[in-house]
């Protein structure tokens, strides 16, 4: 059943002013005059350019997808189809000036205080008719309980009732067995999109999308190398989240990424050559090196980041979305590619590496990342949707004990400033620095 | 008999059969005693011997670039006799005679001694990371792989298989003092002769899994989901949804609308 004009008019208009957001960011950026500056220009728009496809697709309704990060976009960028993440606004627009009022109204609506707000807010969008309304979807069963019910409520949804959904079935384990099982699931899914959306997989066109994304990666791995450059060249302005953004969310195996990427590691290369850290300003100093085990806190990082750098010279040497364990894709056959595909979706990707199968991730990583990046302090942020990672507390800081390296859980919410006030959450990181000598 | 023993009469047979096929292969030998390996090597070695990082434009050649062929694992046993103590071995061609190269590579550490247990298997493993220990030779952040580079300046100083394998020998014996006795395996040959390793990996890989779960559980942890079929009070769930897997499988040829509503 076609959807009113009034309905497709009204579920794009958060997503126009998400949009204008970015827009606003642009021109910050352009204004900055440096080369980290020109960086995030060129991100925003390549951010404004997907944004731009599916306002396009829904007015001139042609096919696009609602998916998640995770999904293996490489397939369907390959066939050209735009499409956008369901949880697009809390992960890349949670800055924006909306989203506190927009928790409310999800609060409104009864969803509880302890769901995920990664969660709620889709589920708002959804119920309130301001998401785009794809021509069929892509769900995400893991790695948390939380995901699972978001997909009810578009399947009941009556702007969404029709809207075709596919969740690949994600193993528990990461063995061959489990990666050839969900590769199987990456092909039922490409059957899925091609169904839904008439356009057809081409492999010479995966081929292609896949090398180029394979270059985007043996960038960003080179460029996680020269993170642990002490200084570090980047702090949390520069880092993780942008190479992810780019790589898995808008931009999958695009030539202009692969520019991004290129330009990145070459401003990386150039301030470790000219003994740059991550701030210029005169008699800075990186005091203490952290590692954020989780996403950025992006509802109130411009509120918490800047502060924590300039003022005690702490510096996000890496996060969870910056750790690089990904392999690249063997082009070589349309076997080894879905392989690898699902290696990466199924295995590598963060979040769905530490939280979908045993526990164990949680500690290796912290293990090798301490170890690489010269790492003083872990924080665990301690995100009130992260239930999987609560469970591993103990795991980590025993493992964070083995290397004598502090760990600091703090208990708050990433994208609402009001769970755990900035304030507290400043008192706590600095009680912890100090007490154990750092600043 | 430790849980390793097989694998290391596998390694053994392997290069054996790699020297039968015609592999060259040299071979050097770590004797002096690990406090004393620093001073006979042309880098500097031990904590923070290596701060900073090697730039492309700074590299001499890479080893274990996955496209070109990686591998790494090390295996540990309470018997120190199976192993020739200092032995390092290289199949493959070595570094001053690769400048520019990016080569395949497998690393193999075998490790004896006496009381050598399953709680010192995290330890033992974490030491193939050399990480920032070993002057112009640098690690890239990759799991279950050593991909590494070394540096101009280090090759010029004489920087080879010989230096990392001593250098290797030296940090694992001085800060794992159980360890008597410590082999090691480089091969650079080709992907081919990598990729055979590769395979042997996998199976080391699964054992340490389980060696891993359980220290955790030995410390209090379970990290994973312990419960089996039989006792679990989902397990209808679980057959309901083989049932529509398989009912999906069914149809996949047909025209359903994905899986909604299943």
């Amino acid at each position: 059943m076609a959807l009113s004009k009034e309905i497709k008019e009204l579920s794009i208009k958060r997503y126009k002013e998400e949009r204008d957001w970015f827009k606003l960011n642009l021109e910050g950026a352009e204004l900055l005059g440096t080369e980290e500056g020109e960086l995030s220009a060129r991100l925003l728009r390549i951010l404004l350019e997907s944004k731009e496809r599916v306002v396009d697709a829904v007015v001139n309704e042609k096919p696009f997808i609602g998916g998640y990060f995770c999904n293996a976009p490489e397939i369907f960028t390959s066939m050209g189809l735009p499409w956008f993440m369901v949880m697009e606004t809390p992960f890349l627009a949670a800055s924006a000036p909306f989203i506190l009022e927009d928790i409310d109204g999800a609060e409104e609506m009864g969803l509880g205080g302890d769901l995920c707000t990664a969660i709620r807010l889709p589920i708002y969008y959804i119920e309130n008719n301001m998401m785009p309304i794809p021509t069929c979807c892509l769900g995400l069963i893991y790695p948390c309980d939380g995901a699972p019910m978001l997909h009810q409520v578009l399947m009941h949804n009556s702007n969404w009732k029709n809207v075709p959904l596919y969740s690949c079935d994600p193993p528990y384990t990461s063995d061959e067995r489990a990666i050839e099982y969900f590769a199987d699931e990456l092909r039922e899914m490409t059957r899925f999109i091609e169904r839904h959306t008439g356009s057809k997989l081409e492999l010479n066109k995966l081929v292609e999308v896949c090398e180029r994304s394979n270059k985007v990666y043996s960038i960003w791995q080179e460029y996680m190398e020269t993170r642990k450059n002490v200084p570090c060249p980047h702090g949390w302005e520069m880092g993780g989240a942008q190479c992810f953004a780019i790589s898995q969310c808008f931009d999958v195996g695009n030539p202009k990424s692969v520019a991004w990427f290129e330009q990145l590691i070459k401003v990386a290369e150039d301030r470790i050559s000219n003994g740059m850290g991550a701030q210029t300003k005169e008699g800075w100093k990186e005091k203490v090196r952290l590692f954020w085990f989780d996403i950025m806190p992006y509802g109130w990082i411009f509120e918490f980041m800047p502060w924590l750098e300039e003022e005690l010279g702490a510096v996000i040497v890496n996060d969870m979305f910056g750790n690089f364990p990904y392999s690249l894709i063997d082009t070589s056959s349309e076997e080894t590619i879905y392989y690898d595909l699902a290696k990466r979706n199924l295995v590598d990707a963060p979040m769905i590496r530490q939280a979908r199968g045993t526990a164990e991730n949680f500690a290796e990583d912290i293990r090798r990342i301490v170890k690489d990046y010269k790492v003083d302090v872990v924080i665990w942020p301690g995100h009130m949707g992260h239930k999987d990672g609560a469970a591993t507390v103990g795991i980590m800081r025993e493992t964070c004990r083995e290397l004598d390296v502090p760990f600091l859980h703090v208990g708050l919410d990433l994208f609402d400033k009001r769970y755990t006030s900035i304030d507290e959450v400043k008192d706590k990181v600095v009680t912890f620095l100090e007490g154990h000598g750092f600043i | 008999m430790s849980v390793f023993d097989a694998y290391i009469r596998k390694v053994e047979e392997y290069v054996k059969a790699l020297r039968t096929d015609g592999q060259e292969a040299r071979e050097f030998t770590c004797r002096e005693t690990h406090d004393r390996i620093k001073e006979t090597l042309p880098v500097r070695v031990g904590a923070k011997a290596h701060e900073g990082i090697i730039l492309r434009s700074d590299t001499y050649l890479e080893l274990g670039n996955p496209l070109a062929g990686s591998c790494a694992f090390v295996l540990w046993t309470e018997n120190p006799s199976l192993m020739d103590d200092g032995k390092i071995t290289l199949l493959g061609p070595d570094i001053p005679e690769s400048a520019g190269e990016s080569l395949p590579f497998a690393q193999v550490l075998i490790v004896g001694g006496e009381g050598l247990t399953e709680r010192d298997h995290e330890s033992l493993v974490q030491h193939q990371y050399i990480s920032d220990r070993v002057e112009g030779y640098m690690i890239k952040s990759a799991p279950d792989r050593v991909w590494s580079r070394v540096s101009k300046g280090a090759a010029e100083k004489g920087f080879d298989f010989e230096t990392l394998g001593k250098a290797l020998v030296g940090v694992v014996k001085s800060e794992e003092p159980r360890v008597q006795a410590m082999e090691i395996l480089f091969v650079t040959a080709s992907k081919e002769a990598v990729q055979g390793l590769a395979n042997l990996a996998v199976q080391i890989r699964k054992i340490s899994k389980d060696i891993v779960k359980e220290n955790w559980k030995i410390r209090g942890y379970d990290i994973e989901c312990a419960a089996d079929c039989s006792s679990c009070g989902e397990k209808q769930v679980c057959d309901d949804i083989r049932e529509v897997i398989a009912i999906r499988k069914r149809k996949s040829q047909g025209s359903d609308t994905g899986n909604k509503g299943t």
